[in-house]
């Protein structure tokens, strides 16, 4: 066990060194924060401590060492447990009492629901055998926490994609996700920031439609799909005014909208809002707020080969060269995160959480209790046995009947 | 009304600690009673705030540097006021008092005005890790309380055996529950981390910092199991485990910015 702690400790010590110096930043960072000393910091892999082979390997060596001085010795645990009741019916007792002494002993063991068992002539109080199995389930889950905590850091992918409501993302294997809508306010204007989703997976199987949000995200399949930002986009849509065939554009970047090629609009930017002074001069602002509350579209307008910059509002068409392009109000769209773990992995790790509050439950709070009992005396046998002991002695402080030298000596036998 | 009920249960913490000295040095059983009397109602006084506060804001009142602080106050106190209705440990009442005082007016320098919760707090996981947290916290520095008294009896010649093994043994027993209670925090803000940004895990200095500290116990724990070491040094080592465990509470916030910045 010894070798265990100094592994912990060392862990420990990593730990703090790893939450002291920044981690993970780049070469300049600890050049300009730790001046001549950032070169030993970055040999010693001080900026990334938790990932250097260091950490993982004093890691594996504590796993290693659960497995072989706790885990592995649970036959040990179960033969100690067959054996016990026996071995405590033959004990010596450990203290002499007082005829009060022993009606408040057997008074306090009852008190405590304990079971009796009558075995060689003397009586046996026990209970919570069970909680003896508390370490092993303890350092068991522990261990199975690492190795599905790494597999879960580890295995699963994560991509951060931007969706237009309305549209579906195509995940590698085929798994489609929807957006239906999104919208930043509530109905009563509380920020809220959901998207309206569902999940397509390959087999054609689909997920309910769900309404995703911070802290709650869609979980179908081996998918998981975050709200994670959001962003404002310009929304365009195009007629042709000949044949009356239309299509609505939603752009977040430079596009040429043209039926030809040449001839139609370039959409730039979208600004949240803007400033006009008495000459009606426009100052485009950006927002820091994220609110777009008077949106206005930069756009060049391109005919014959020539382009002209023009400024266009939501309710605005422009016509150029037959077709109208009507600027509408602009489209709030979700930046989605998008998690794919191997099926199971997560229900494991969360297992091995329950298991470990389990087992320390069991440690703490469900202790072994086994006293044997005699017609004058008491001895309290078992595994963790502290607490037991101690509640007995308090209580029975003063019904101790001091040991005879015969009685001491033949004990000391 | 509010700032009453706060500042009322502050002057009152201040004035049973204030007694409790009194007693202890003038011998005085009658101050003692007076300060357990003005302990428990700076205990209520700090009940009512924290409901009030809760009411007022729809939320369970435990989401900033003071909320917590406040409600970290009223888990000592809480934790104190059972041990002394259960196990009769008066003797803890001198130590264990002035934490709980201290930890509330750290709690009264923070800005007090309530504000929403940030959308990545809502949620179901925000009221088991934060709450373990209050009580965990609480369970070790009463556990460290408990070791300055332990240290303090057996300087004395004629400190008696069973006392010292009680006393050496609640401290155990208060480092288990707050151990129990900080792996609660630490796995559940796992699942939570998972809910809200994608992965268990991100080496943010304030997990970091509670797994140093679920380490220190777990120390604590092992060491213990081996009779050779003393009560003295086992009570040393929950007294000097108490720094650690407010440097996670308060340092790491104020002197480490991540993800935890705002609690
Ligand atoms: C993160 C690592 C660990 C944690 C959190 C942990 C936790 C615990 C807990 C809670 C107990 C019960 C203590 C009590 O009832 O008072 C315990 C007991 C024990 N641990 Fe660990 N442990 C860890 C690592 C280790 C390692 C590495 C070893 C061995 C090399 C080890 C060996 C033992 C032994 C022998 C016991 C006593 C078993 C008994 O009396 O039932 N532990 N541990």
């Amino acid at each position: 066990m010894r070798f265990g702690l100094i592994l912990l400790g060392i862990i420990g010590i990593c730990s703090v060194v790893g939450s002291v110096i920044p981690q993970g930043e780049a070469v300049a960072f600890y050049a300009k924060k730790y001046q001549e000393l950032h070169g030993y910091i970055l040999l010693l892999g001080l900026d990334d401590v938790f990932h250097g082979w260091f950490f993982i390997t004093v890691s594996a060596l504590l796993c290693l060492n659960l497995t072989f001085c706790s885990i592995l010795r649970i036959n040990n645990v179960v033969r100690a447990a067959k054996t016990e009741r026996n071995r405590a019916a033959v004990m010596p007792d450990e203290k002499t009492l007082t005829a009060r002494g022993m009606e408040l002993l057997r008074g306090a063991l009852e008190q405590r629901r304990c079971n009796k068992t009558e075995r060689s002539g003397v009586t046996l109080y026990n209970k919570n055998g069970f909680g003896r199995y508390g370490t092993f389930l303890v350092h068991l889950s522990i261990l199975l926490t690492v190795i599905f905590g790494v597999a879960a850091l580890s295995l699963p992918t994560v991509t951060d994609r931007s969706c237009f409501p309305g549209e579906a993302l195509t995940m590698e294997d085929g798994t489609q996700i929807h957006v239906h809508s999104f919208h930043i306010e509530d109905s009563e204007g509380n920020l809220d920031y959901a998207s309206l989703l569902s999940i397509t997976l390959p087999d054609g199987r689909e997920s309910a439609k769900t309404e995703i949000r911070v802290n709650h995200p869609l979980s179908f399949g081996s998918y998981k799909v975050y709200q994670q930002t959001y962003g404002t986009a310009g929304s365009i849509t195009v007629r042709n005014l000949e044949t009356g065939g239309e299509d609505r554009f939603i752009l977040n970047e430079y596009a040429l909208l043209s039926m030809d090629g040449q001839n139609g609009i370039w959409y730039e930017a979208l600004f949240p809002g803007y400033l006009r002074d008495e000459d009606g001069n426009f100052t485009l602002i950006t927002s820091t707020s994220g609110h777009y509350d008077d949106p206005v579209y930069q756009v060049l307008v391109s005919q014959d080969g020539e382009f002209t910059p023009v400024l266009a509002f939501p309710g605005d068409v422009l016509e150029v060269a037959g077709v109208a392009y009507a600027f509408n109000a602009p489209v709030e769209y979700p930046g989605l995160r998008i998690k794919h773990t191997p099926v199971l992995l997560n229900a494991l790790l969360i297992a091995s959480f329950v298991l470990m509050i389990a087992g320390l439950y069991l440690s703490f709070f469900m202790q072994p209790v086994l006293v044997k009992v005699s017609e004058n005396g008491y001895a309290v046998a078992g595994v963790k046995s502290e607490g037991i002991r101690l509640d007995l002695e308090t209580l029975l402080a003063g019904e101790i009947v001091p040991d005879s030298p015969i009685e001491t000596e033949e004990k000391s036998k | 009304m509010m700032n009453v009920l706060f500042f009322g249960s502050l002057v009152l913490l201040f004035a049973a600690l204030c007694l409790e000295f009194a007693a202890l040095s003038f011998k005085k059983d009658t101050l003692a009673r007076f300060a357990w009397y003005s302990f428990l109602g700076g205990f209520a006084a700090l009940t009512l705030y924290l409901i009030a506060r809760g009411i007022i804001a729809h939320r369970f009142p435990l989401s900033n540097q003071f909320e917590f602080g406040a409600a970290f106050a009223w888990g000592i106190a809480l934790m104190l006021i059972i041990l002394r209705l259960r196990l009769k440990a008066e003797w803890l009442s001198a130590v264990a008092m002035p934490m709980a005082f201290l930890v509330l007016s750290y709690a009264a320098l923070q800005p007090r005005e309530i504000t929403e919760l940030m959308p990545a707090l809502r949620s179901t996981w925000f009221v088991f890790h934060i709450g373990s947290a209050v009580f965990s916290y609480s369970a070790f520095i009463l556990a460290g309380c408990v070791g300055v008294r332990y240290l303090l009896l057996v300087r004395k010649s004629d400190a008696d055996e069973l006392k010292l093994h009680q006393m050496d043994y609640l401290s155990y027993r208060l480092v288990a529950l707050g151990f129990l209670l900080l792996t609660v925090v630490i796995l559940t803000g796992a699942i939570w981390a998972e809910q809200a940004w994608s992965s268990f895990w991100t080496w943010d200095p304030k997990e970091v910092w509670a797994l140093i500290t679920w380490i220190l116990y777990a120390v604590y724990l092992h060491l213990r199991l081996n009779r050779k070491h003393s009560g003295t040094k086992m009570a040393w080592f929950v007294i000097i485990a108490v720094p650690v465990v407010l440097f996670t509470f308060v340092g790491v916030n104020t002197l480490m910015p991540g993800l935890h910045s705002y609690g």
